[in-house]
């Protein structure tokens, strides 16, 4: 690592660079046009091209000048919060809302490290209960109580 | 502290966690009515587009009257995206038992042609009867030299491509109803695409584009305000509420006519008897005269009481999808 | 004295028991949903809209506007407590106002909203009632290279979002125009950057990333150190201004008002820059820049002022030429046609009492929206004396709601989990989120504007400088461009000299 003198900014640098080549060929198949003519490649080209570049000075700032490197990643409230967040999409048709929200809610108490099971319970109790009256009572949302895989329609 | 707290907040919710064991129950004892007669539950019509838009006006209006009708809430949901085709195919799939509908316009039949890669058929609905047909009208920015209908066609054959047209995007009425134009008069417009009709009528009415055809909900208002010069309607006959419009017909475009019209549909598979009721409560919404003086108030009227039952809503269909595939293939445009 | 007898007419029917109960309503509903997170206007509105269907058309309309503004105030209340921005321009309100949050200024930070705001819809309500025709006719001397000037202008401006690198929040930029982008071009519709995704064809939607990138990202943030983390609450101050707070907020004020009126006009994007350009302008004057972005209270006051007149002079091409300008207004729209009126220019003539009942009750809305609000500002503060453990939850759970119901798709829910690692990700590297949604918002109607003035002036470039709006706004663009880097090219001469 003795050259890399910034990590933030050679991993941001690399990461904009990654996401311009990532973006660069997802237009190859447009049509590019031209400058007076363009067809639907040739604004996302450019601005890949630019994105890359702009990538490629923070990646160079990055060796010239100190900094520090990125830490205290809260890993578990990443991998909690994003996973309620997945369950709440993948579940919404099959289960229902009301089993749907209970279960991401009491997934998501889980990511805190002051997680108590009776807060927990009580927390998703209370969110059922408010969001059932104010989602499905007050505002009518067109939302399945239940889903099929629970008897519902 | 807190953990005071939360015992407190616990003996307190301990009562109203209650409350969702008992949905629960009632939400079970209620699948199993299927066997009642339709409807026993609420039905959602999707409309494919977002709420406020005309269709969605249609939808609301005639869900409004089938609601006394049917006895159950009939709930307009509004499932917008992919120029229509992500709420008509959400039906598509849907289970076939008459409580999930989709009110969709003209897009039903030129969805097939516009996009290749469409994930349901055409043939994936039943149909349960016409609507309306909306009214187009051709309208140009104020200032636009062409006095007469006939004098459009005319400048437009000799100033071809440097007379703009707008239209509100890829498989909108508006585009349609330049394709077809363009294709009567033989002239190849400019074509200027913008998203929805609002900002395509600003640049009209700004003067910074030549030339539009859209239904008569988006352009009443500007044209008796005087706000842009309105040609012709698209209709075979004149349009009541703009009695001064010449048809297309009757300028010398042959056979010009395209009318925004709109159906409900159900998912392939649904009983015939639960497809007729629906049929009747449609037709009987048509017949309501509040439903009628809504209509009048956006250009149009319930569809002709001759074209409403499923069986001529079905033989339509199939000929508007014959009808504007060679039009929409001469114009080689796709929207996907 | 034509006015006087209009806004008459326009408060009698404004004041009437009826509208003011449904005014009130409207406010009422609009705050306390929009301060869910996740619920934006657009969302709020178009949930709301079936319930006015049975109200008179003037009722609807008061009703309707009332909870546009009152969604708009519950949506900055949820961007400066929880810094979590449910719609485009109040993504700036978030910078500072949750930095004041933090700092034990959350009632500061409010009561500066609520008053920026009503002034603000005070100066704009009678700027219609004067005006109104006459700016619609400049709204349409505005052009596709009019309106691409103004978007370079205003990527420009948001450079100064970002208080760390400018090069960095360059990148940001970049990446926030190119996910506009994902999508269908409507110029040939062709899908692109969908990444073979079916749901993207339409493109990622706003709600999910903003959601993503700062409500799933900011609550990780927070759970990184519980233990050591001071609560908010143990240190909130005062609620209302201090005098010194007075005088620091008049100004940005005045001139977030006067942005915000005019930009307000424009269609099609105007009034989502007028808060981002009020925030630039606030910056670039201020003495001290540095404050801005660690909580200065003009990053809030002004581009809360200009949000609010933006808001209520976008009425202007809908009351009178019938066009919508926004997402809000074509549900306004809607609202209308399906009570039986055609919206457009023969508003003001056929029914007078309904375009100067709306206008009046728009001042009414405005003074209701404080009345209701500062009383509020106790109730909201004191929601953070709830602790975080206990919050967060509820926080996902509403963000996942909200996006789910903005197309009922469960796709936008994934969208947010994405963009809530990408967030993550990006914020621990100090690239900061706020520049990529202006970026993400005015890319596509960038490309849009620039493509649609080629096509209209038949692929001459010169259509941009021989209009002479478009040449001034450039010329603006180019200047302001020089000033945003000029500094960062001293610091790194100064850096370069250090070594």
């Amino acid at each position: 690592m003795g050259f890399v003198r910034n990590p933030k900014d050679v991993i941001s640098g690399l990461l904009f660079i990654a996401i311009a080549l990532l973006f660069a060929w997802q237009s190859r198949e447009l049509t590019i046009g031209s400058a007076m003519r363009m067809g639907p490649g040739y604004f996302p080209l450019v601005l890949s091209v630019v994105m890359g570049l702009l990538g490629l000075i923070v990646l160079i700032n990055g060796l010239r000048y100190p900094g520090e490197a990125p830490s205290g990643f809260a890993w578990r409230a990443l991998v909690i919060l994003v996973g309620a967040t997945l369950f709440f999409g993948f579940a919404m048709r099959p289960l229902g809302f009301l089993p749907t929200l209970a279960i991401t809610v009491f997934a998501s108490t889980l990511a805190s490290t002051l997680f108590r099971p009776l807060t927990a319970l009580a927390i998703t109790a209370v969110m059922v209960v408010f969001c059932w009256g104010v989602f499905i009572l007050g505002l009518g949302l067109p939302l399945p109580l239940l889903g099929p895989w629970l008897g519902g329609y | 502290m807190f953990a005071k707290a939360t015992r407190a907040a616990c003996a307190v919710f301990r009562g109203i966690a209650a409350v969702p064991v008992v949905v629960v129950g009632i939400a079970l004892a209620s699948a199993g009515a299927h066997a009642q007669t339709f409807p026993s539950r609420p039905i959602t019509v999707i409309v494919p587009f977002a709420a406020g838009g005309p269709t969605d006006t249609v939808a609301r209006l005639v869900a409004e009257s089938m609601t006394k009708t049917l006895g159950q809430q009939v709930i307009v949901e509004n499932v917008g995206g992919a120029g229509g085709t992500r709420g008509a195919g959400q039906v598509a799939k849907a289970t076939p038992d008459g409580y999930t509908l989709l009110l969709h316009h003209i897009g039903q039949a030129t969805a097939p042609s516009l996009y290749r890669k469409l994930p349901y058929k055409v043939t994936d609905f039943e149909t349960a009867g016409l609507i309306t047909p909306v009214p187009m009208t051709l309208i140009a920015k104020p200032g636009f030299e062409p006095k007469t209908i006939a004098d459009v066609i005319t400048y437009v054959k000799a100033n071809k491509e440097k007379v703009t047209y707008g239209n509100a995007g890829v498989g909108s009425a508006s585009h349609l109803c330049g394709m077809l134009f363009m294709a009567a008069t033989g002239t190849p417009l400019t074509t200027v695409p913008y998203q929805g009709t609002g900002p395509a009528m600003n640049d009209l009415v700004g003067g910074q584009i030549d030339l539009m055809c859209d239904q008569t909900t988006n352009t009443t208002g500007q044209i008796k305000g005087g706000k842009v010069k309105a040609y012709a309607v698209t209709t075979k006959d004149k349009v009541p509420s703009l009695p001064d419009l010449p048809t297309l017909q009757a300028s010398g475009l042959k056979d010009f006519e395209v009318t925004i019209w709109h159906g409900l549909y159900a998912p392939k598979g649904t009983p015939a008897d639960v497809v007729a009721k629906l049929n009747q409560a449609l037709g009987v919404a048509l017949d309501d005269p509040k439903v009628a003086s809504r209509f009048a108030d956006l250009g149009t009227e319930p569809e002709a009481k001759n074209r409403r039952s499923p069986e001529f809503h079905k033989q339509f269909l199939t000929d508007e999808v014959a009808k504007w595939k060679p039009v929409i293939e001469a114009a080689g445009v796709y929207a996907d | 004295m034509e006015l006087l007898d209009n806004l008459g007419l326009g408060f009698s029917v404004a004041l009437s028991f009826q509208n003011l109960f449904y005014c009130f309503a409207g406010a009422l509903l609009g705050t306390l949903i929009g301060v869910l997170p996740g619920l934006g206007p657009i969302a709020t509105i178009a949930m709301l809209l079936p319930i006015t269907f049975g109200l008179p058309p003037v009722s609807a309309l008061i009703m309707l506007a009332g909870i546009y503004y009152g969604a708009q105030y519950g949506g900055s209340t949820t961007a400066i407590l929880i810094n979590l921005p449910g719609e485009s321009s109040s993504v700036v309100t978030a910078i500072d106002g949750h930095q004041m949050a933090k700092q034990g200024k959350a009632g500061t930070a409010l009561a500066t909203a609520a008053l920026g705001s009503f002034f603000a819809g005070t100066v704009a309500t009678f700027l219609l009632a004067l005006f109104a025709p006459p700016l619609a006719e400049l709204a349409l001397k505005f052009g596709p290279p009019e309106y691409f000037a103004l978007m370079v202008l205003g990527l420009v401006a948001s450079v100064t979002l970002a208080s760390g690198s400018v090069v960095k929040a360059l990148a940001m930029i970049v990446l926030g125009l190119l996910l506009g982008l994902s999508g269908q071009d409507i110029y040939t519709g062709v899908p692109r950057l969908t990444f073979n995704v079916d749901e993207l064809a339409d493109g990622f939607d706003f709600v999910a990333l903003a959601m993503g990138m700062f409500g799933l990202s900011e609550i990780i943030r927070n759970l990184e150190d519980e233990h050591n983390r001071t609560l908010v609450a143990a240190k909130v101050k005062g609620l209302m201004l201090s005098k010194e707070d007075f005088k620091a907020i008049i100004g940005p004020v005045v001139r977030g008002t006067v942005l915000g009126s005019f930009l307000g006009i424009l269609p099609g994007g105007g009034a989502m820059l007028s808060s981002f350009a009020a925030y630039s302008v606030e910056k670039k004057i201020s003495k001290t820049p540095r404050r801005f972005g660690k909580g200065a209270i003009e990053g809030v006051a002004g581009p809360e002022s200009a949000n609010n007149a933006g808001a209520q002079t976008s009425f202007i091409p809908m009351l009178t030429l019938g066009i919508p300008s926004n997402p809000v207004m074509a549900l306004m729209i809607g609202a209308l046609i399906i009570q039986g009126i055609t919206p457009g220019p023969n508003v003001v003539t056929d029914k007078p009492d309904l375009f100067w009942g709306v206008i009046a009750s728009m001042w009414v809305g405005n003074f209701m929206l404080v009345l209701l609000n500062l009383p509020l500002i106790g109730l909201w503060v004191r929601l953070l004396t709830v602790p975080y453990h206990v919050m967060y939850p509820a926080i996902i759970a509403f963000c996942c709601i909200g996006v789910y119901s903005v197309n009922n798709n469960t796709f936008d829910v994934y969208t947010m989990a994405l963009f809530g690692i990408l967030g993550y990700a990006l914020v621990k590297l100090d690239c900061e989120p706020a520049p990529l949604l202006l970026g993400f918002v005015i890319g596509p109607m960038l490309e849009e504007y620039l493509r649609r003035a080629m096509l209209i002036s038949r692929g001459d470039p010169m259509v941009f400088v021989t209009r002479p709006i478009s040449a001034i706004l450039l010329l603006l663009a180019a200047i302001a461009l020089v000033v945003v880097l000029l500094p960062s090219v001293q610091k790194g001469r100064e850096e370069a000299f250090k070594e």
